[in-house]
C-alpha cells in the first residue's frame, strides 16, 4: 500500500498539501512508520485563506510545518474510531475539536472524504485549513 | 487730588453710560477697563506721596456746600482710607476685567459699576458725616440695579432683600449722626468737630448701638447677616466680588471711623461683648460654610466668618490688632475677590456650583487646572496658611487681641482652623478626584479669564512673604488713633469718677 | 486582498440576538466593525493610524536594537540612541526586498520621524542629547510599557501560545546562558554577579525577548497602517468595514512570520529564542499583545487610585480591564503616564485633515491630545472587531454559512467577545456615538 505522502502526491487537487510539507521538510516524516491520522486539506481549503497567507509560511518552514503538524493526529484513527470523541491532541500540541453528530467535522472544516487508507495510516479529507486557538 | 476719585468714575459712567449704540460690547468693556486702570493707576500715585510717617489726615480738600446744613465737602485720607482705597480701585479694575465680554446692555452695567466705585470712594475719604452717608448711600442703588438685572436665578428676590436690609442700615445710621450732632450741639457734620464731645455714656450706648447695628448689617455680623448668602450668590461675579471685597469694607470701616472713633467709651465699654460678638459670628459663619453644598454660597459664608475677625480686632483696641484689622480688610478683599472670580468661573464652564456633581477639575487637560490651582491657593490664603496674605493680617489680629480677650481670641482661632475644614471640603470636592467622562465638555478658558486670578494670586502670594507692603500704610494711624482713644477713655473715666465720688 | 471581503447580508437563518449589545453583534454578524460605519470615524481611525504608524516606526527599531544589541548593558543611557543601521534596517514588509511587500513607500526609517528626529519640536538642529533631556523626542517609554504589559501578563494564550512556556524551560535557560557569558565575557563584574544572581540575570533576559517579541511585531503594523493611510489618501476605502477587512487580510498573511530573540555580540549572533522553534506572530505576538495591551495592562500610577483590599482591582490578572479599550482618556495630559506619551508621540505626526478636525471640536488646540486619544481608542477597537472578525475566520465558519448551527456557533463567540465589554469601564458604548471625543 503507498503511504501517506504517496497517496496525496498522486491525488488530484493536493498540490498546494504537498508543495507545503516538502517546503517544512516533513515529508521523511511523513513516510516513516507512523501511524498517522491525517487531515489533508484540499487546494481549495488552501486557497481559501487570504493572499499572501501561504508565501508568509513557505518563506519560513518552521512556522509552516507547525501550521501542518497541527493537521496530524499519532495513531490511525478511523472515522468509526472518532465517533464518541470530542477532540484530539494534535502532533503540534494544540486540540482540535471534533463533532461527528450530523456530519463529520473537524474544527470548523468538513470531511469531505473520510478514511482514506494508507501505509502509515490514514487520511481525512478536509474542506477547511484548520488552525490553532 | 482725592476729588479725581470720585469724580472720574462718575463723570466716567455718564460718558460710558452715553457712549454710541453702534460700539460692541467688547469696546464698551474696553473703555471702562482704561478708565478703572486710570483710576487705579491715579491711586497708587497717590499711595506713593502718602507719607507713612504721619499718622493724622493727609491730602485734605475743603469745599463749603450747604453750610445751613452743616454739610462741606471735607476729603481727607489716613492710613486707615488710604488701604481700603487702594483695594476699591484694584478690585473695580478687577470687577470691570472679570466681566464676561458679552455682558448684555454694557454700557448701564459699566456705568453702575464706575458710579459704585465712585461712591464707595468717597464714602472712605470723607470728612464730614452727612458727606459720607451721601456716599453710602450713593452706592446702594446702583448695586441693587447690578443684582436685579445681572444677576442669577434668585435675583429678584435678592435685590429687594439687599435693599431693604441696606435701607434699614442707612437709616440707623443716619438717625445715629443726627442725634450726634443734635446732642452735642454742633452746628456742623464736621468729623474733626465731633470729635472729643464728651457725651453721657448710656446716649453714646444709644448711638453706638444705632451704628453698630447700622454697619454691621453691611459687614455683616450675625444675626444681621441672613440677606448676604442670597445676594451673593444671586449676583454675578463681579458684582459679588464688589459687594464681598468693597462694600462689607465699607461697613467694617464704618464701624471703625465712626463707631470707635466718635463714641470711644461706649466702645470701650462694650468692648468684651464685641468680641464675643465677633467669635460668634466667626464660628456660625465657619459652621453655616462647612454645612454648604454650594460653592458660592460657602464661600459667601466664609465671608461672614472672616469679617468677624476684624471686629475682634477693633474690640481689642490694641495698634497691632487695629493695624491687624486694616491688614486683613485689604487680604480679606483679595481673597475673597479671587475666591468669587474663580467660583464665578467654575458655574460658567462647569454649569453648576453644587458639590455634588463638582468634581476631578484639576485635570490636567479636560478639566480646569489653572483655575483649579488657583483655587486651592485662594482656599490655603483663606485658611491663613503661612506665606499668604491671610496669615499676616489674621496672625496680627489674634496677637494683638490674645492679651485683651484671650478666650474669644481662642474662639476665632478655632473659626480658622474651621475655615480650613471647609476649603479642604471644597477643593476636595471640585478640584480633585475623577473628572466626571459625561459632563466634562467644558468650554476653554481664555486667558483673559485668568489673568484677574493670576494678579489677585500674586498680589496674595507677594503680600504674604513682604508683610511690611500690606502694614505699613497703618501702622502711624493706628498707633496714634489708638493712643487718642485710651487717652480720651481713660480722661472721660478720670471725669467720671471725680464726679461720682462726691457722692457716695 | 478580497478574499475574506465579507458579505453584508444579516442572518435571518437564526433569531435575533438578546445580548445587551445585539446591535454589535448584529453588525459584526454582517461582516462589520465595532466601530459604526461613518465618513467621520473612517476619517478618525485612517488619521490616527498614520500617526501611530511614524513613532511606530521608531519603536519596533529601538526595541530590536534594544533587544538585539543593547541587551543587559548595566548603564543602558543610549539606548534610545538608534545607530543608523537600525534606522536604514530594511522592514521586512515594506521597499522592494519585501518578504511581502504591504507598504508600497520605502523599507527604511519613514522620513517624517527622521525629520522629527532632527528637529524635535522645537524644530532646531540641536545635538541629539539636548532633545533627548529636554525630552524632545519619541517617547521610547510607551514602548517599554507595552513590552512590561506583556512581560507581566505572561502565560495569555496558553497553551496556543508557547513562547512563554519557553522562557522557563531549561533550553532557553542553556541559550541566555551561553549568550550572557558571550555578552560578558570582557566584564568580570557582571559575570561575577551573573554567577552569583543567576536568576535574575535570566529574568532579564526574558524581558528582553519580550522586547524583541513586540518590535517583530510592530515591524508588520507599522507598515499596515502606513498602507492603509495611503489607500484612503487614494479613496480606496469605502467605509470603516473596508478598514477591518484590510486588518483581517494583513492579519492572516503576516500570521507565520517567526518570532524570534538573536543577541549580537561583535556581529556574532547568539540565538536566545531561535526562528526554528517555530513562534508564529500571530499566536505568540499579535494574541498576546492584544490581549495585554488592549484589555488588561495595569492602572497606571497617577490617575486614580485604587484600594485592592476593597476588591477594587480584580483578583485574578485575566480580569484586569484597564487597556485602551476600557481606558479613561480623560487624565492624558498627566505627567509620564503612558497614555499620555503615545498621544504626545501621535501629535506630531498628525495628518492634516486630522489637525483640522480637531481644531473645531471641543477646546480645540488646547485639548488635542484627549481628542485623539478617543480616536484612537475608537481605532483600537476597530483592530480588535479585526482580530476577532480573524479568530471567526480561522477558527470558526463563514457569515455566509448556510448551516444554522454553524451561525450559531459564530453567534455565540461574537456573544462571548462582547462579555467582555460589559463592564462599565468599557468604552464600546461610548464609541457607538459621534459625541464622545
Amino acid at each position: 500500500m503507498p503511504d501517506i505522502v504517496d497517496i496525496a502526491v498522486s491525488t488530484e487537487g493536493f498540490s498546494t498539501l504537498v508543495a507545503a510539507v516538502k517546503a517544512a521538510d516533513l515529508v521523511d516524516v511523513l513516510k516513516s512508520d507512523g501511524p498517522f491520522t491525517v487531515f489533508a486539506p484540499t487546494d481549495d481549503a488552501f486557497a481559501k485563506l487570504p493572499p499572501g497567507t501561504i508565501q508568509t509560511l513557505v518563506q519560513n518552514p518552521p512556522q509552516l510545518a507547525r501550521i501542518l503538524t497541527y493537521h496530524v493526529v499519532p495513531g490511525k484513527l478511523m472515522r468509526s474510531d472518532l465517533v464518541g470523541k470530542d477532540h484530539l491532541v494534535s502532533v503540534e500540541g494544540s486540540t482540535i475539536r471534533l463533532d461527528l453528530s450530523d456530519n463529520f467535522e473537524v474544527k470548523n472544516a468538513t470531511v469531505v472524504m473520510p478514511d482514506v487508507e494508507a501505509d502509515n495510516g490514514v487520511i481525512h479529507v478536509i474542506d477547511n485549513v484548520i488552525l490553532m486557538g | 487730588m482725592l476729588s479725581i476719585l470720585i469724580w472720574l468714575p462718575i463723570i466716567g459712567a455718564l460718558i460710558i453710560g452715553f457712549l454710541p449704540q453702534s460700539l460692541s460690547t467688547k469696546q464698551v468693556r474696553r473703555s471702562a477697563l482704561w478708565l478703572s486702570g486710570g483710576l487705579l493707576l491715579w491711586t497708587l500715585w497717590l499711595a506713593s506721596r502718602f507719607d507713612l510717617t504721619n499718622p493724622g489726615l493727609q491730602m485734605q480738600e475743603y469745599l463749603p456746600w450747604i453750610e445751613s446744613l452743616g454739610l462741606n465737602y471735607r476729603l481727607g485720607i489716613d492710613g486707615l482710607a488710604l488701604v481700603l482705597l487702594l483695594l476699591n480701585a484694584l478690585l473695580t479694575w478687577i470687577a470691570v476685567f472679570s466681566s464676561r465680554e458679552d455682558t448684555a446692555r454694557p454700557r448701564l452695567f459699566y456705568a453702575l459699576v464706575l458710579l459704585v466705585s465712585g461712591g464707595v470712594a468717597g464714602a472712605f475719604m470723607a470728612q464730614n458725616l452727612l458727606l459720607f452717608f451721601l456716599f453710602y448711600e450713593l452706592e446702594l442703588v446702583p448695586f441693587y440695579l447690578l443684582i436685579s438685572i445681572w444677576g442669577g436665578t434668585q435675583r429678584g428676590y435678592a435685590a429687594v432683600k439687599f435693599l431693604i436690609y441696606t435701607a434699614v442700615s442707612g437709616a440707623l445710621i443716619l438717625a445715629a449722626f443726627l442725634g450726634l450732632v443734635w446732642l452735642t450741639g454742633s452746628s456742623t457734620f464736621a468729623y474733626s468737630a465731633l470729635m472729643g464731645h464728651p457725651l453721657p455714656i448710656e446716649v453714646q450706648f444709644l448711638l453706638l448701638g444705632a451704628l453698630l447695628v447700622g454697619f454691621g448689617i453691611k459687614i455683616p455680623l450675625v444675626p444681621f447677616h441672613t440677606w448676604l448668602p442670597d445676594t451673593y450668590v444671586a449676583a454675578s461675579a463681579p458684582v459679588a466680588l464688589l459687594l464681598g471685597g468693597v462694600l462689607a469694607k465699607l461697613g467694617a470701616y464704618g464701624i471703625f471711623r465712626f463707631g470707635m472713633g466718635l463714641f470711644p467709651d461706649a466702645w470701650a465699654a462694650l468692648a468684651p461683648w464685641l468680641a464675643t460678638w465677633a467669635a460668634v459670628s466667626v464660628l456660625y459663619g465657619a459652621m453655616a460654610a462647612i454645612a454648604q453644598k454650594d460653592i458660592k454660597r460657602m464661600v459667601a459664608y466664609s465671608s461672614v466668618g472672616h469679617m468677624g475677625y476684624i471686629l475682634l480686632a477693633g474690640a481689642s483696641m490694641t495698634a497691632l490688632s487695629f493695624v491687624g484689622a486694616v491688614s486683613q480688610m485689604a487680604a480679606h478683599g483679595l481673597i475673597l475677590a479671587i475666591l468669587f472670580h474663580l467660583v464665578g468661573l467654575v458655574e460658567l464652564k462647569v454649569g453648576t456650583r453644587d458639590l455634588n456633581v463638582l468634581n476631578g477639575l484639576l485635570n490636567p487637560i479636560r478639566g480646569l487646572p489653572t483655575i483649579s490651582a488657583l483655587l486651592v491657593l485662594g482656599g490655603m490664603a483663606s485658611a491663613g496658611i503661612p506665606g499668604l496674605a491671610g496669615f499676616v493680617a489674621e496672625f496680627l489680629i489674634f496677637q494683638g487681641s490674645y492679651a485683651v480677650f484671650p478666650i474669644q481670641t481662642l474662639l476665632c482661632v478655632v473659626g480658622t482652623g474651621l475655615t480650613a475644614v471647609y476649603f479642604v471640603i471644597l477643593l476636595n470636592r471640585t478640584c480633585f478626584g475623577k473628572l466626571d467622562n459625561a459632563i466634562a465638555y467644558f468650554p476653554k478658558v481664555e486667558w483673559s479669564e485668568r489673568t484677574p486670578a493670576l494678579v489677585l494670586a500674586w498680589l496674595i502670594f507677594f503680600l504674604g512673604i513682604q508683610p511690611t507692603w500690606l502694614v505699613r500704610w497703618s501702622e502711624a494711624t493706628a498707633t496714634n488713633l489708638i493712643a487718642s482713644i485710651s487717652t480720651e477713655t481713660v480722661a472721660t473715666t478720670v471725669v467720671e469718677s471725680q464726679e461720682i465720688a462726691p457722692n457716695p | 486582498m478580497t478574499a475574506t471581503t465579507l458579505p453584508q447580508t444579516p442572518t435571518s437563518k437564526i433569531p435575533p440576538s438578546q445580548h445587551p449589545f445585539a446591535e454589535v453583534i448584529h453588525r459584526l454578524e454582517a461582516g462589520g466593525s465595532m466601530l459604526p460605519d461613518t465618513p467621520e470615524n473612517l476619517m478618525q481611525i485612517i488619521g490616527i493610524y498614520k500617526a501611530y504608524a511614524v513613532p511606530m516606526d521608531f519603536y519596533w527599531r529601538d526595541l530590536l536594537y534594544i533587544a538585539e544589541q543593547v541587551f543587559l548593558d548595566p548603564f543602558p543611557f543610549f539606548k534610545y540612541f538608534i545607530p543608523k543601521e537600525y534606522l536604514d534596517r530594511h522592514n521586512h514588509y515594506a521597499g522592494d526586498d519585501a518578504d511581502l511587500r504591504i507598504w508600497r513607500g520605502e523599507a527604511t526609517a519613514h522620513p517624517e520621524l527622521l525629520a522629527f528626529m532632527e528637529k524635535g519640536e522645537v524644530n532646531r538642529q540641536l545635538p541629539k542629547l539636548f532633545h533627548h533631556l529636554w525630552h524632545d523626542r519619541v517617547n521610547m517609554e510607551f514602548a517599554e510599557a507595552c513590552m512590561r504589559a506583556m512581560l507581566w501578563h505572561r502565560h495569555m494564550y496558553a497553551p496556543v501560545n508557547q513562547f512563554d512556556a519557553y522562557l522557563d524551560s531549561e533550553e532557553y535557560k542553556a541559550n541566555c546562558d551561553r549568550a550572557i557569558r558571550a555578552y560578558f565575557r570582557k566584564n568580570p563584574v557582571m559575570l561575577g554577579l551573573y554567577k552569583v544572581f543567576p536568576e535574575m540575570f535570566i529574568e532579564k533576559v526574558r524581558e528582553l525577548s519580550y522586547y524583541s517579541n513586540l518590535g517583530l511585531f510592530w515591524e508588520v503594523m507599522a507598515p499596515v497602517f502606513f498602507e492603509m493611510s495611503d489607500i484612503y489618501d487614494e479613496g480606496g476605502f469605502k467605509g470603516v468595514p473596508d478598514a477591518m477587512n484590510f486588518l483581517v487580510n494583513g492579519i492572516f498573511a503576516i500570521a507565520g512570520r517567526p518570532i524570534y530573540h538573536h543577541l549580537y555580540v561583535d556581529g556574532e549572533c547568539y540565538e536566545i529564542i531561535p526562528k526554528s522553534k517555530g513562534f508564529t506572530w500571530l499566536y505568540e505576538a499579535a494574541l498576546p499583545y492584544v490581549e495585554a495591551v488592549f484589555y488588561r495592562t495595569a492602572p497606571f500610577r497617577g490617575t486614580k487610585s485604587y484600594n485592592a483590599q476593597a476588591g477594587q482591582v480584580p483578583e485574578d490578572q485575566k480580569d484586569f480591564h484597564y487597556g485602551i479599550l476600557y481606558a479613561d482618556v480623560f487624565p492624558v495630559g498627566t505627567a509620564g503616564i503612558p497614555p499620555t506619551l503615545l498621544m504626545q508621540d501621535m501629535l506630531h505626526f498628525l495628518p492634516p485633515y486630522l489637525q483640522d478636525y480637531y481644531k473645531h471640536h471641543a477646546r480645540g488646540n488646547d485639548d488635542v491630545l484627549i481628542q485623539l486619544g478617543i480616536t484612537f481608542q475608537r481605532s483600537m477597537y476597530n483592530v480588535t472587531s479585526a482580530v476577532i472578525q480573524a479568530l471567526r475566520t480561522a477558527l470558526l465558519y463563514p457569515l455566509d454559512d448556510p448551516n444554522p448551527k454553524h451561525l450559531m456557533a459564530n453567534r455565540k463567540f461574537f456573544e462571548a467577545q462582547m462579555d467582555r465589554f460589559l463592564r462599565p469601564e468599557a468604552r464600546l458604548r461610548d464609541i457607538q456615538s459621534q459625541n464622545y471625543r
